[in-house]
């Protein structure tokens, strides 16, 4: 809950898409971005703003501790991200992922695609 | 075994489908009678569908199998491959019958099918084109000697706004064996910039392999709900020989022989022995419940004020003391009216029989009717409406059968072919009002009296009024079994129609005029559990007779009662010679008053025929609840039942049909 | 435990769809026809839809319909309680947007099972 509202005021306190995220981060440093704790399908158009901000910062490492609830559709959207990111040069970096999150990962065979850390997969 | 109790929602799946066969009558005859309307075929076929399946999920398997049939015929209708005509309609209306049986005998935890039942399912049966959609029968299970299988799946975009997620289909197959993701990869569908993903449409696909001994119709159960949703192909994993397997399906069809429904559990058996106790119930609008709510808020509130008075009284408060009692009157009255407008029902739901009623008489009878329905919102006591719809019944019966002509002799008379059949509701005074008229040949004066003449009712050459011919036919022995046809007698007569609505603390009477038609009325109480009666007192007992019967009370002077003989006495009111009842000789009182001069006599009526009750003294007027005798001691001629007074002594409740009977008969002796 | 929304015109079936699987500790909201189904929806969000497919007033399909227009509902499973058997009313359920559906006559375990595997 606590994950989900902190994205939230993330994503309105901010409104353009610009690379909000990174703004507090010092140059160079990779910006932390938290994860909700309810990744699902209604919560998506707001992470998918966030992440296009990210984009613009070049690097990003993704808190995913909080994740609690997760679908194939959050999956595929940070799946895209990261493809667009490689395609630009960036890197996707991990901070922390939950249970919640390895699990999904692992079983739709996406955390390499991901990027995720090895121990995801049990 | 269940850990639900599913016999606990059988109440309310009979209830319901109780309804349901009545709309489904209703629309049957409504399409019959020319509509072609398809929210009628749809009323009907959604209420067949529903019984259908609470049938099967409750465990009445044969009114689910005999269902099943009749909503075959439904869809077909539905579907508009079959024309609905008058057979249709025929065979239709009979299983809806049949249906009501089925599930009465079902609520009582009787065998459900019998020979009826099974005919008519057969003719149902072959009346479908094609055969019948049994139950799906389980496909043969496909166990595969097979290390496992690959699994090529590839969702189309829709697939995610189906609320069907590859996570879950995952999971699933993970409880059938080791899933392994050989590879997983996104789908030329994607779009290249992530700003352009709707996030709700899918763009993934991957490469399973699924190890274990699972069989195949098993991964089909997994990817049942995903026809056209996605890309899909299922394959062993080695080249083992399957043995009775299908080939490898390279569609995203899978067969479908999953979902199959398990078969019907018995649990009808079990709960034979709890229904033979079931309490009815009642559908209660949710106003009457809101009005008695804020009822008992006035209530709470007058009860806190008078406390508050009683706390500290002072005689300088009697005023408000007074006010409050009024105060409590007043509500409580009003919320005993709400109370028993609890028990009220529409007659309609009685009223909505005669449609089908008519609709047979008709054919039986080779009449034409019109029938008009008037007043069906007109609320009646529960009880009341429970014990009306057979004298009803028998009236409309006897309407058409004797009343109405046939089209010919109508056409001749110079009437239109069909006949009016009307049946109205209405409130009168502290009373309910139902009539029945028809505007047909009236009573048959002439054959009415020669019966009765023939019956040893009346004496040869006796002159009659018109009303006087009238009440003949309510005799018991004017009307007999062999005389009445199959559809109004049944070998119940006019008298017998009288005695129930008597029973009801009614009166029935008719009107008629020759050659235009007949009105029976039928006068009702409003409720059976309250009545206003006049408080009297004859010894130490105290008896109440109905406000609504009584015609006056006097004092009458000892040379104005004559002695006949037999023992009776009469006396002289208004133009007639009326019996007296003693009620303390009648009730064995001691200590009443046995001097006539003394007393007062309060002369009752009951469908024109008068008593004078001879009682020590009036003591007022009282609301009664009435209390039957026959459920707390036993049934007592002339009493209807016992109420308590104020003062918390028990009074009984004079049965005025009863007591006027007994009088009439004395008169007679 | 889940929120969910039961819909169905018998009091009967709606009855013991809701009794079981608040059973199960579920949160379970009951609508009649689709029409109030949609009004509570709007006014809950409700993680799983179990919906009858011939009802008055609105029936499952055009409910089914009008869920996914609403974006709260675009993911979210609905099953559609039917007892046809006929594959053209569950795949005009489908292309409404029903997740899948459960076969009446089902019992408890079935409704159980079925809910089980659709929240996974």
């Amino acid at each position: 809950m606590a994950g989900k509202q902190a994205a939230r005021q993330q994503g309105t306190n901010e409104p353009p898409v610009k690379a909000s995220a990174a703004a507090p981060a010092k140059a160079g440093d990779a910006a932390r971005m938290l994860l909700p704790a309810d990744c699902r399908m209604a919560a998506q158009a707001a992470l998918k703003a966030e992440l296009l901000g990210a984009l613009e910062a070049g690097g990003i490492v993704l808190d995913g501790g909080q994740v609690e609830r997760v679908d194939t559709a959050a999956l595929q959207l940070l799946v895209l991200f990261r493809r667009e990111l490689d395609a630009r040069g960036g890197t996707l970096g991990w901070h922390g992922t939950s249970d919640a999150l390895n699990e999904a990962a692992g079983l739709l065979g996406l955390a390499q695609l991901l990027n995720l850390p090895a121990t995801a997969l049990a | 075994m269940s850990a639900v109790d599913l016999t606990q929602f059988h109440k309310t799946f009979f209830e319901e489908s109780r309804e349901g066969l009545d709309a489904m009558e209703a629309a049957l005859l409504a399409l019959d009678s020319g509509a072609t309307d398809h929210e009628l075929v749809h009323t009907i076929f959604r209420a067949a569908h529903s019984i259908k399946g609470g049938a099967a999920t409750f465990g009445f398997a044969d009114v689910a199998a005999f269902t099943h049939v009749a909503e075959s015929l439904l869809e077909e209708v539905r579907s508009e491959r079959r024309a609905v005509d008058s057979g249709l309609i025929e065979v239709l209306l009979r299983s809806v019958d049949c249906m009501r049986a089925m599930l009465e005998r079902s609520s009582q935890g009787q065998p459900v099918a019998d020979a009826e039942s099974e005919a008519l399912r057969v003719e149902l049966v072959q009346l479908v084109s094609g055969e019948v959609a049994a139950p799906a029968v389980a496909a043969a299970s496909m166990v595969a000697p097979v290390s496992g299988w690959n699994i090529a799946f590839t969702a189309l975009p829709h697939l995610l706004q189906t609320g069907n997620d590859p996570l879950r289909l995952f999971r699933e197959l993970q409880q059938l064996g080791r899933l392994e993701v050989v590879r997983a990869f996104v789908t030329d569908s994607a779009p290249a910039q992530l700003a352009e993903l709707d996030p709700s449409q899918c763009h993934l696909g991957w490469e399973l392999r699924l190890h274990g001994a699972v069989a195949r119709a098993d991964i089909d159960a997994v990817f049942d709900w995903l026809d056209g949703d996605c890309e899909l192909t299922i394959a062993p994993l080695a080249e083992v020989a399957v043995v009775g397997a299908a080939a490898p399906a390279t569609s995203g069809s899978p067969p479908a022989a999953t979902g199959t429904p398990r078969p019907v559990r018995e649990t009808a058996a079990a709960t034979g022995a709890g229904t033979s106790g079931e309490g009815s119930s009642i559908r209660v609008g949710i106003d009457k419940v809101d009005a008695l709510i804020n009822m008992m808020g006035e209530l709470v509130i007058t009860q806190s004020m008078l406390s508050d008075i009683g706390e500290k009284f002072e005689l300088s408060q009697l005023g408000r003391l007074r006010d409050g009692l009024v105060q409590l009157e007043r509500t409580t009255r009003e919320l005993q009216e709400s109370v028993m407008r609890i028990r009220m029902l529409p007659i309609g739901s009685v009223f909505n029989r005669f449609p089908r009623l008519v609709h047979d008489l008709e054919r039986k009878l080779d009449k034409r009717v019109k029938l008009e329905l008037h007043g069906e919102h007109t609320e009646l006591d529960k009880t009341v409406l429970e014990k009306i719809g057979d004298p009803l019944v028998h009236l409309v019966r006897n309407a058409i059968d004797h009343g109405l002509e046939s089209p010919a002799q109508r056409k001749a008379a110079g009437k239109s072919e069909t006949g009016t059949l009307k049946l109205n509701a209405y409130h009168e005074g502290g009373n309910i009002v139902v009539q029945i008229s028809d505007d047909g040949a009236g009573l048959n004066h002439a054959a009415i009296v020669a019966k009765a003449q023939q019956r040893g009712l009346i004496a040869a050459g006796q002159e009659l009024s018109d009303a006087e011919v009238a009440e003949l036919i309510f005799q018991p022995g004017f009307s007999t079994a062999a005389q009445a046809t199959d559809l109004s007698g049944r070998g119940v007569g006019m008298d017998v129609v009288r005695r129930n609505v008597r029973d009801l603390g009614g009166s029935v009477g008719v009107r008629s005029v020759s050659g235009k038609g007949s009105t029976f009325t039928i006068t009702l109480p409003l409720t059976l559990a309250i009545i206003d009666g006049l408080v009297t007192a004859v010894g130490s007992e105290r008896y109440i007779v109905p406000l609504t019967s009584i015609v006056e009370s006097l004092r009458l002077r000892a040379d104005a009662v004559r002695r006949i003989a037999g023992g009776g006495e009469v006396f002289h009111f208004r133009d007639e010679y009326l019996p007296i009842m003693r009620l303390h000789r009648a009730f064995a009182c001691n200590d009443a008053v046995t001097d006539i001069e003394h007393g007062i006599v309060v002369v009752i009526e009951e469908d024109g025929r008068r008593v004078g009750l001879l009682v020590d003294d009036l003591l007022g007027q009282q609301q009664a609840v009435v209390k039957s005798l026959e459920a707390h001691y036993r049934r007592v001629q002339g009493i209807s039942g016992a109420t308590i007074l104020s003062d918390g002594s028990v009074a009984l409740i004079v049965d005025v049909g009863g007591v006027v009977r007994l009088g009439q008969r004395s008169k007679a002796a | 435990m889940a929120k969910i929304l039961a819909v169905d015109d018998s009091a009967s079936m709606r009855g013991m769809v809701a009794f079981t699987l608040r059973g199960a500790g579920h949160e379970v909201t009951e609508a009649e026809n689709g029409q109030l189904a949609l009004d509570a929806a709007r006014g809950g969000s409700f993680e799983l839809v179990l919906a009858d497919v011939n009802m008055p007033v609105m029936d499952g399909i055009a409910m089914v319909r009008e869920l996914r227009a609403m974006d709260a509902y675009k993911g979210v499973p609905i099953l559609m309680l039917t007892t046809e058997s006929h594959t053209e009313k569950k795949m005009e359920g489908k292309a409404a947007g029903a997740t899948g559906w459960l076969v009446k006559p089902f019992d408890p375990e079935q409704l159980l099972a079925t809910v089980k595997r659709v929240l996974g």
